[in-house]
């Protein structure tokens, strides 16, 4: 029997590149370092780090489809991340590791999806805030370190309010569910 | 708990610079146990599904917003005491709103930034409780409800004609 493949929707797609972005904003990226012991949560800031810049890089490109509202609280949203990006780099050092470097720009690019439109620029942002909520969240129950864990809730709220702030702009509900779990 | 509520509602969706600060206030309070921890969680839920509640009643909010907020409020207080039963507790009695929600039931926008201050600091404690609870397993449950209050507040902010976010420090 011919099975029949479901349709493939423009917001699937965009959320289908936003997991490739992020399944492999980590991958090519060295190693945070061999200073922090095992088990400290050095690699998994790393992670996270290496997630951030991704989510500006994607921040960046997105404001080229963006306009009034939208472009502004899209830039108000990049300096927040630049932020976490500034901590999670400082909380590596205080592991003892080196916080792995950035990719260009044009890294980056390469695994963005086309962004026709504002609407299709959202949609994009919305899925990475997804996933950074649901990255946060998982290293709350994962990091040793009581301190650590504080300051990564006080970003996994940062993210909660980000992800609200996008679907206002797109015109949906800003909290649909009771419980925000993010998305892989 | 009554110094920290000040901490807090001038913490809320500060962002983690601002949470830094937080941190010799939490680690004062790393002695309590995850019931004492849930018990308090649970008490601003209460307040808060209280205030949409009287909110609604009293037309201080948007009915399709106030019911949303009041019935995720709800879902968090069921999701609490079912956390407490599994720890061996029986819920808290219900507590007494708080004296200044009767001032801020005269208008939604007298109503809004109320709300928005209860939500600010249920998730300075939401912070609090999922970085600091002891048992792992409740951290990320914990987590989604404190996201789920900050999306609560662009809600309001947005209802109430605010900026969504304060810009980043």
């Amino acid at each position: 029997m011919r099975r029949v493949r479901a349709p493939v929707t423009r917001r699937a797609a965009l959320g289908g590149a936003a997991a490739v972005v992020l399944a492999s904003c980590g991958g090519g990226d060295p190693p945070p370092s061999t200073g922090p012991r095992p088990g400290s949560g050095a690699a998994l800031l790393g992670s996270l780090l290496a997630l951030e810049r991704a989510v500006i890089a994607a921040y960046e490109t997105s404001a080229e489809v963006l306009r009034g509202d939208a472009l502004r609280y899209a830039a108000v949203v990049r300096g927040y991340e630049e932020n976490h990006v500034r901590f999670l780099e400082q909380a590596i050092r205080d592991l003892g590791g080196e916080p792995p470097a950035g990719r260009l720009a044009e890294e980056y690019e390469r695994t963005f999806p086309r962004l026709r439109d504002e609407q299709d620029g959202l949609r994009f942002l919305e899925d990475l805030e997804e996933r950074q909520v649901r990255a946060y969240l998982e290293a709350l129950a994962e990091l040793p370190d009581r301190d650590l864990r504080l300051s990564i809730a006080g970003i996994g709220a940062d993210e909660g309010s980000q992800l609200a702030v996008i679907r206002v702009l797109a015109g949906r509900p800003a909290s649909p569910h009771p419980f925000e779990t993010g998305a892989l | 708990m009554s110094e920290p509520s000040t901490r807090r509602t001038a913490l809320a969706g500060a962002g983690v610079l601002a949470f830094a600060v937080l941190t010799p206030v939490a680690a004062a309070q790393s002695e309590r146990s995850d019931v004492e921890i849930i018990e308090e969680l649970l008490t601003f839920e209460q307040r808060l599904e209280s205030a949409y509640a009287a909110a609604l009643r009293r037309d201080a909010i948007d009915t399709e917003l106030g019911e949303l907020l009041r019935n995720q409020e709800r879902e968090h207080i069921r999701a609490l005491e079912q956390v407490l039963r599994g720890l061996g507790r029986r819920s808290p009695r219900a507590t007494v709103p708080p004296p200044e929600l009767g001032s801020a039931l005269r208008g939604r926008d007298t109503f809004a930034r109320f709300a928005l201050d209860l939500e600010g600091q249920a998730i300075s404690a939401y912070m609090e409780a999922a970085g600091g609870i002891s048992r792992p397993g409740l951290r990320r449950p914990l987590g989604s409800i404190m996201t789920c209050e900050a999306a609560h507040q662009v809600a309001l902010r947005s209802a109430a004609g605010l900026p969504l976010l304060a810009p980043a420090r």
